[in-house]
């Protein structure tokens, strides 16, 4: 089997996440092979439910988010372009989209705000607690680490707790166009800093 | 307000933009080929930071994935996207509104053209650009009794329409779904759909006075024989 070629060869660079390995798996999944979707899901599902428990914090909630995630990944594999990009962005962008909806729509109905009990460093400690340390992690935390406050906290309170930029405005009682220039000078900074190069 | 939309950019890859703002800057993207070069970068630092918080999920999940995925059709293979069609793309900000009412669900690279296969999807694809950017094209829904429902871009003075199944009921049996164009209590077959949600291109249908939709054997039938689950007139 071709995959298992690929395996091995990853497994020769390294035991981190096979990406290319993914995206293949999710090509596969695009025809319809539910056993590539079993690997795929095995692959990317700790990132993916991580993500979901971390925005939305309920963690019967983000099972549920997670699932619907990757039913919608099974469903519709074919937009799946590997030539624009890897499995785990398409996958991790199409979940952080829908675990800020499901936050939200929720909150529509409980107003969150009343209960907010974000606290930059507890929810950062937090969040390194359940990271299984990796170079890749160990990296993040250095980077957001490197950021100024308003700048790290806007874009926590944006990225991890689903807010808007306008929310986090209200919340930091801050000027929404401080807050955006914040993010922009964060997101930048934290970009850079982690070697990202666009494709 | 005039907010400037290029300041968006940020906001929206780490998804911080309400609905409103998110469909504006959407819009905007897609006459910007700078914007998605940068987008591209920041999108791709927001996915680090989704890496960070990689936990290992109850084992159930994956149980009650594979479960659902077991039973779950997937979209066909896009016969083309129409997304990265050119003139399509281009006339996207004037259609945005009406198209993202079509396919509020599938997405625009999730379009399906079933009718006569793959033949002449250029011509096909162009056509339904047509419609879609028609002046005079309306948008009509009409709820179908067996649930979901049929959604209509009609354009009278092109003479043709995009119909499109939404959230319809799945068939099996090899059942299908057939549109059929009403010219008074005169039906004549206006194209078939094969799944729950696929969009056919009805030609010829200008002087149409009305839309329905029974439940054929695959493949069509001449006229319909079963009670109509949706008319536009009722």
């Amino acid at each position: 089997m071709e995959q298992g070629t690929a395996a091995r060869r990853l497994e020769v660079v390294g035991d981190d996440t096979p990406v290319a390995d993914a995206s293949a798996l999710l090509v596969r999944t695009a025809r319809g092979d539910e056993s590539a979707f079993a690997e795929l899901f095995d692959c990317l599902s700790p990132a993916v439910f991580g993500l979901a428990r971390r925005v939305i914090r309920d963690p019967a909630r983000a099972e549920e988010v997670a699932q619907e995630v990757f039913l919608q990944v099974w469903q519709t594999a074919a937009r799946f372009d590997p030539d624009r990009g890897s499995a785990k962005s398409w996958v991790l962008t199409l979940a952080h989209r829908r675990a800020v909806d499901a936050v939200r729509h929720d909150q529509a109905a409980t107003n969150r705000d009343n209960a907010y009990d974000w606290a930059p460093d507890v929810d950062h400690d937090t969040v390194l607690e359940t990271v299984t340390v990796k170079m890749e992690h160990e990296q993040v935390r250095r980077c957001l680490g490197s950021l100024t406050d308003l700048q790290r906290e806007s874009i926590m309170m944006a990225y991890y707790n689903g807010h808007t930029y306008a929310e986090v405005a209200t919340l930091l009682d801050a000027n929404p166009a401080t807050v955006k220039t914040r993010m922009r000078d964060g997101l930048v900074r934290l970009r850079d800093c982690l070697g990202v190069e666009a494709s | 307000m005039n907010t400037d939309l290029h300041d968006l950019l940020v906001p929206y890859a780490l998804d911080a933009l309400d609905p409103h703002e998110r469909s504006k800057f959407e819009s905007h993207l897609d006459q910007c080929d700078v914007c998605s070069v940068e987008l591209n970068g920041f999108s791709l630092t927001a996915v680090r930071m989704a890496e960070a918080t990689e936990e290992e999920p109850p084992s159930a999940l994956r149980v009650a994935v594979l479960e659902r995925v077991a039973t779950t059709a997937q979209e066909r293979p896009v016969v083309t996207a129409i997304a990265q069609h050119g003139a399509l793309r281009r006339s996207m900000p004037r259609i945005a509104v009406a198209a993202s009412v079509l396919v509020a669900t599938a997405g625009l690279g999730g379009f399906l053209l079933e009718r006569d296969r793959a033949e002449d999807l250029q011509t096909q694809t162009e056509q339904i650009s047509t419609i879609l950017t028609a002046e005079d094209s309306a948008l009509l829904a009409a709820p179908a009794t067996t649930g979901g429902e049929l959604r209509i871009m009609h354009s009278p003075s092109h003479g043709d329409a995009v119909v499109m199944g939404s959230d319809l009921e799945p068939l099996t049996d090899g059942k299908i779904y057939q549109v059929w164009a009403m010219y008074g209590d005169e039906p004549q077959s206006a194209g078939l759909l094969p799944s729950s949600s696929s969009m056919v291109l009805a030609t010829g249908v200008g002087d149409a006075d009305a839309f329905a939709v029974t439940i054929e054997p695959a493949g069509g039938s001449q006229a319909p024989t079963t009670e109509p689950i949706v008319d536009t007139r009722s």
